[in-house]
């Protein structure tokens, strides 16, 4: 008999494996986690300090893919339909990045809890032809103090009473909201004149010191860069958490290519992983997990890892879904202020409730219903994006001085609602294959015209609200777009695939084995120690930004597992 | 503390020669007038020959980190090599005369990066391009 090198095996370190590494080290367990991607976060060194390698380097940043993935060596593809033939395009296809700490790294941080009834969409809403709209197998008050931990462990900066459709909860923030944009500001006072009810987001970035951390300096440079000064506790304090336990380890560059089973194949006992210190022939090491093995790769890696395995049956892969996004740009004439602050710091709800006016548009679009998204107000654009976005030519420079898709931009973008729809899915490219020669992953997608009713609601909703801002002008567009693939193939600044790094429900939860991939304690139903912790259990994409809720599942799953 | 950080001495004429060099310029001060002004030939040349140091000049490294450029992975070295090439044979028709569709984004590309992007690489000098738009100084380190 072989010995365990650890407990647990954790493949992906962002935020849904560093929290499920977090709860089993505090458990007792020891705990290796694989990560594909190179470290730029953390020393994995005592006493585990903050790496120095992020800045607000626009180049190194978003130009040169320093954290991850390079498209050259990970590759994915993306078609619209079957019909499209085998792929669109081959490159970058909503890329979260790939490096230690993962997805946690992309965002700006906001981090709402979902309601209620997005647990239960299809018993309070009801079916809708074309997609498969079905109840999560939990409800919000079995996740409810898993929330309030990760809230604490992340530290959410928040403030309760000013949002009339937030969940109910058992404490407060930790942390009060941090400084308000000022746009936001005139921004949500026109919403409020139109009947609408924004907020101050929850935000993962400390507003005060916390937990070591210092607080955010609103240096401007958020979403898609990694804090220079941690302010952002998503993914950095569960890893420093996991790390100090001294159960734990991060093994950087370590590719999963397998999970290895028993000899009935109905238990893990451990992964090969290559390598990738080690170029062009990266070796094969094996590792063995005494108890389990925790996938937490993201929706695309996740499902792609299942398949080339041949784990979790037939549904692997499907009911992708994203956020379909609309956003409503507003052009002022004057400055904004979007050089600084959180990115995002406020957000309204209504889309998300049912009114006489969405039940209106959901009617003239022939459906029962329609569920919009949580909608950011807020501005970031780095000089270089703004640059690509104008034709070369005599007239960019005076383009740039305007600064109409910068300076003077303010946005409203609403992370809407994607039904779930079999058709939608990650799957293995034919013929694309990555750097080590495995198959790229595939996406087939495209949105339910629930998405486009709702979309349309809240562009007409929302160009009204900019311009009763101030805005000179007001335009909305989509991602992914829904116009002829040619055409904006090489001028959309958001491209042909889906932007939203909002990915979702590709090994979905349920009771039945029949029409889910894991248990409701995120087991697979083939192989009971292979634990999914992180967004691809989704039942429902809801309309709210991810990663806490993908972390209070993880929470969830391993306080489960370890008893 | 904040400020356009400098770049390391120039290493002007590293690439392309004169006649090449003077085509290029042309194109890049064609899609981003100016451009050229501010180091964008100097940019690009920068970033061709990235990977003849070590550590590869890719990626700058944050003020006060205690190094000048950050360490690249054996994988992302190769991706690099492959993209760099690719980009040579661009300039290369660029220079000739006869760029395709895809090297004139290239030129596009680099031209904005060169004249907006962080002053590390080559381009922007001293922050001029920044200040050309209003833009302020990223914040190293950041700091209230």
């Amino acid at each position: 008999m072989t010995t365990a090198d650890c407990d647990a095996i954790v493949i992906g370190s962002g935020p849904g494996g560093a929290v499920a590494a977090d709860v089993l080290t505090a458990a007792g367990w020891s705990v290796i986690v694989l990560e594909k991607g190179r470290n730029h976060l953390v020393s994995l060194d005592p006493p585990y300090e903050p790496l120095r390698h992020l800045s607000n380097d626009e180049i190194a940043m978003v130009r040169r893919h320093l954290l991850g993935p390079d498209p050259r060596l990970e590759p994915r593809t993306y078609r619209r339909h079957a019909d499209d033939g085998d792929r669109l395009l081959t490159g970058e296809v909503n890329n979260l990045p790939s490096t230690v700490g993962g997805g946690g790294y992309h965002a700006d941080a906001k981090l709402p809890r979902f309601r209620e009834e997005d647990f239960a969409l299809r018993t309070t809403r009801g079916p809708i032809d074309g997609a498969d709209v079905r109840d999560w197998p939990l409800t919000y008050a079995d996740l409810e103090p898993h929330y309030a931990e990760v809230e604490r462990i992340i530290g959410v900066a928040g403030e309760t009473g000013t949002n009339p459709f937030a969940a109910w909860r058992s404490s407060g923030f930790p942390m009060p909201p941090g400084p308000d944009m000022p746009m936001a500001l005139v921004t949500t006072a026109a919403a409020a004149r139109h009947g609408l009810h924004p907020y101050r987001a929850p935000t993962g970035a400390n507003s005060v010191e916390y937990d070591g951390r210092p607080a955010c300096v609103d240096c401007g440079f958020c979403g898609r860069y990694g804090c220079p000064v941690a302010a952002k506790g998503d993914p950095i304090a569960s890893l420093q958490r996991m790390l100090r336990t001294g159960r734990g380890q991060v093994r950087p560059e370590a590719l999963v290519t397998e999970i290895v089973l028993d000899a009935a194949g109905r238990r893990a006992t451990g992964v090969r992983y290559l390598d990738l210190a080690h170029h062009p022939d990266p070796p094969v090491i094996e590792l063995r997990a005494g108890r389990a093995v925790i996938v937490a790769g993201g929706a695309f890696e996740t499902a792609r890892l299942l398949l080339r395995n041949g784990l979790g049956g037939d549904l692997v892969g499907r009911h992708l879904t994203y956020h379909f996004q609309t956003f409503t740009v507003g052009i002022f004439p004057d400055d904004t202020g979007g050089d600084r602050g959180r990115d995002v710091t406020h957000l309204h709800d209504d889309l998300m409730i049912d009114t006489p006016e969405l039940l209106g548009a959901a009617r003239e679009a022939g459906l029962p219903w329609l569920r919009g998204g949580v909608t950011e107000h807020g501005s970031a654009a780095g000089p270089v994006d703004e640059a690509l976005m104008y034709p070369g030519g005599p007239r960019h420079a005076a383009a740039m001085a305007d600064s109409s898709l910068r300076r003077r931009m303010w946005v409203l973008t609403v992370q809407g609602e994607d039904l779930a729809q079999p058709a939608n899915r990650v799957d293995l490219d034919p013929s694309v294959r990555d750097a080590w020669g495995l198959p790229a992953g595939r996406v087939t997608y495209r949105p339910h015209r629930h998405e486009l009713a709702a979309s349309a609601y809240a562009a007409a909703v929302h160009e009204a609200v900019l311009v009763d801002a101030g805005a000179q002008a007001a335009f909305s567009a989509t991602s992914p777009p829904q116009h002829d693939i040619d055409l904006h193939a090489s001028i959309n600044p958001i491209g042909i695939a889906p932007a939203s790094r909002h990915v979702m429900g590709t090994a979905r939860m349920g009771t039945d084995p029949a029409t889910s991939v894991v248990s409701p304690e995120q087991r697979l139903w083939d192989v009971d120690n292979v634990l999914i912790c992180d967004s691809s259990v989704f039942v429902t994409s809801a309309g709210y930004n991810p990663t806490l809720t993908l972390a209070a599942l993880s929470h969830r799953a391993a306080t489960l597992l370890t008893g | 503390m904040t400020g356009a950080r400098a770049a390391e001495p120039s290493e002007q004429g590293a690439v392309f020669d004169g006649p090449a060099r003077a085509v290029i310029a042309a194109a890049l001060d064609a899609q981003v007038p100016g451009s050229v002004a501010l180091g964008a030939v100097d940019y690009v040349e920068r970033l061709l020959t990235a990977l003849d140091h070590d550590p590869p000049r890719l990626w700058a490294a944050p003020e006060g980190s205690g190094q000048a450029w950050l360490e690249v992975g054996v994988w992302e070295r190769a991706a690099w090599a492959q993209r760099i090439a690719e980009m040579h044979a661009a300039y290369d028709r660029v220079a000739a005369g006869e760029p395709t569709e895809a090297d004139v984004r290239l030129v596009h590309e680099h031209a904005c990066e060169a004249t907006f992007g962080d002053p590390a690489y080559g381009g922007n000098r001293d922050g001029a391009g920044w200040r050309q738009i209003g833009f302020p100084d990223p914040l190293f380190p950041p700091a209230r």
